[in-house]
């Protein structure tokens, strides 16, 4: 008996040991990251892994905004992502939305077409996307930084959102109906209350995607006023790929709003099992 | 509101969405597809080459080097990556206590911007002093030059890959909660043990969500070698790291043959296309049959 008794308590141990040292190997480089950044620039670099700098460089977080124009590059971002999540979550929750409502043979066209645009090859489009930007003169603008949020960012985002819209029941939709509300005003005022955890995802995860954004600032941006967080890095690390406090530093800048907004929603993501709501079927 | 009037409102709704995937892909994939076949350098009109594109590439020693990198790179990454999302999920997929912080370090990596991941890794694997050596060196094991070694190169941005699989990690923590109860106390009334379990009843039950999890992470291994390459070891040393997206972009951006590169690109579309072909095949169907 004290067998059986005592075999959950050890089950529960070696859990807790396992699951922590893979959060340590998954969680620690962001903790030498941290003080990799905070190290006097110059200095010969450690033999051993260092936790502590001594010094304690604060200036090395002034100085790279000395180095580039990181304040204006950021400024761009932020703009670029205030901009890209209410295009998004406009364009996909209304195309979710129709989806939802269209008679069945229609709804199935537009789910099949949902998810093969998950599996285009995004690599292929390159080339010929900077061709049709270039004819509708959008290179060098913000516009062209934007243009994937015209299709709501990633067809993800619009199955999100039909997920979502999907268990309104008929019944609550039907009854607007007959009130003589149009969709712009279902779609207002029942569905999209109604879809608020849908809606905090979306918005969230647009966010990351254009704050990260490398490869469209990249292909077809050629103004340097115009330039987002992320070729800031490219061009710090051409700069002197061997300064790495002031790299790390950088890359710290870059992901504080991420991580932050991260540990604001993550509870809503990860712990209280929404997340079947967010990508189950 | 008449039915019909509805119906046309609704379709306006879409439409933006619409419009946008058409100038977005499909424009751009049926361009790519007619360019493939011209001489475009995107100043003089496009001349009409026929296969001539198609030939110069395959008789190129650099792209036949990309490609191979390339099929290697997802070789190595899908197989591994689909593991370790699995065996995450397997792990931190029931409710208990601390459960959430677990989960979140896990899924930490994956939200870090490409270009801040690729920085990081390029200061772990510092052969002199990042500090993935500096633990081996002390634990008395032997050092790599990691991207340094033409030998290593492709293997080490092969392991950055490894600790972004919060996607897959979260699509099947999703399924494993869609398994009923039931399942569970049935097999343990059963006494069976628990590598049976998941070997008889977890597997066959999540195999519509893994080949979910197999499909997305072959279109993202296929491409998301990008940044690294490019920030990490601009393709070197000596072409270890040169994969097909950058190829693409150093072809089309850097010497803007635009027709070479819209070859390459239809070219990708039905590699592409045939790895998803294959791995259907593997999985025997899409697996919903035995779908809750």
């Amino acid at each position: 008996m004290m067998m059986l008794s005592n075999r959950p308590r050890y089950q529960t141990f070696v859990f807790h040991l396992l699951a922590a040292s893979i959060a340590l190997v998954f969680g620690l480089p962001a903790l030498w990251v941290l003080a990799a950044s905070l190290r006097q620039p110059g200095t010969p670099p450690p033999r051993t892994i260092e936790w502590f700098p001594d010094p304690i460089a604060w200036g090395n977080y002034a100085q790279v905004f000395e180095l580039i124009p990181l304040g204006r590059y950021l400024f761009n971002s932020l703009l670029l992502a205030a901009l890209a999540v209410p295009l998004t979550v406009l364009i996909a929750s209304w195309a979710a939305f129709a989806m939802a409502q269209l008679p069945p043979r229609v709804r199935y066209t537009l789910l099949a077409l949902a998810v093969a645009l998950r599996m285009v090859p995004i690599t292929a489009l390159w080339l010929t996307r900077f061709l049709v930007l270039k004819e509708l003169h959008l290179i060098d603008t913000f516009a062209a930084l934007l243009a994937p949020a015209w299709m709501g960012s990633s067809p993800f985002f619009v199955l999100i959102f039909y997920w979502s819209f999907r268990r309104i029941p008929p019944a609550l939709i039907d009854s607007a109906r007959l009130d003589g509300l149009g969709p712009l005003a279902i779609w207002a005022r029942i569905a999209m209350p109604l879809a608020r955890s849908a809606t905090v995802a979306v918005s969230v995860l647009t966010f990351v995607q254009y704050w990260s954004d490398f490869i469209n600032p990249l292909l077809y941006l050629k103004s340097e006023s115009r330039y987002t967080i992320s070729v800031g890095l490219r061009i710090l690390q051409q700069l002197d790929a061997t300064n790495w406090p002031l790299l790390m530093a950088g890359v710290v800048i870059m992901m504080l709003p991420i991580v932050l907004l991260f540990v604001i929603v993550q509870r809503a993501f990860l712990v209280e099992g929404k997340i079947a709501g967010v990508y189950g079927n | 509101m008449s039915h019909t009037r509805y119906q046309v409102s609704l379709y306006l709704l879409l439409a933006p969405f619409l419009i946008g995937v058409l100038l977005l892909v499909i424009v751009p994939a049926a361009l790519s597809f007619g360019l493939a076949f011209t001489s475009y350098d995107g100043l003089t009109p496009p001349d009409w080459l026929g296969f001539a594109n198609f030939r110069h590439i395959f008789a190129d020693p650099l792209f036949r080097t990309a490609v191979l990198n390339s099929l290697i790179f997802v070789i190595v990454t899908v197989p591994m990556r689909t593991v370790i999302a699995l065996g995450l999920a397997l792990l931190l997929y029931r409710p208990r206590r601390g459960v959430g912080l677990y989960r979140a370090a896990v899924y930490l990596p994956t939200v870090v911007p490409g270009v801040a991941y690729a920085l990081i890794w390029l200061w772990l694997l510092n052969p002199l002093y990042g500090p993935l050596n500096l633990i081996l060196g002390g634990l008395g094991l032997p050092t790599l030059a990691w991207l340094v070694d033409p030998r290593t190169a492709l293997l080490a941005i092969a392991l950055t890959t490894l600790f972004q699989v919060g996607e897959g990690f979260v699509v099947l923590l999703a399924g494993l909660q869609e398994i009923p109860n039931d399942y569970y106390e049935a097999a343990a009334l059963d006494g069976a043990g628990r590598f049976a379990f998941v070997r008889h009843i977890t597997l066959p039950l999540l195999a519509p969500w893994l080949l979910l999890v197999v499909i997305r992470d072959l279109i993202v291994s296929a491409q998301n070698t990008f940044t690294p390459a490019l920030l990490m070891t601009g393709g070197g040393p000596y072409y270890a790291t040169l994969f097909v997206p950058l190829l693409i972009y150093q072809t089309a951006f850097d010497r803007f043959r635009f027709g070479e590169g819209a070859a390459m690109t239809t070219l990708v579309f039905i590699g592409v296309g045939l790895l998803i072909l294959l791995t259907h095949r593997l999985f025997g169907g899409w697996g919903y049959d035995d779908a809750v």
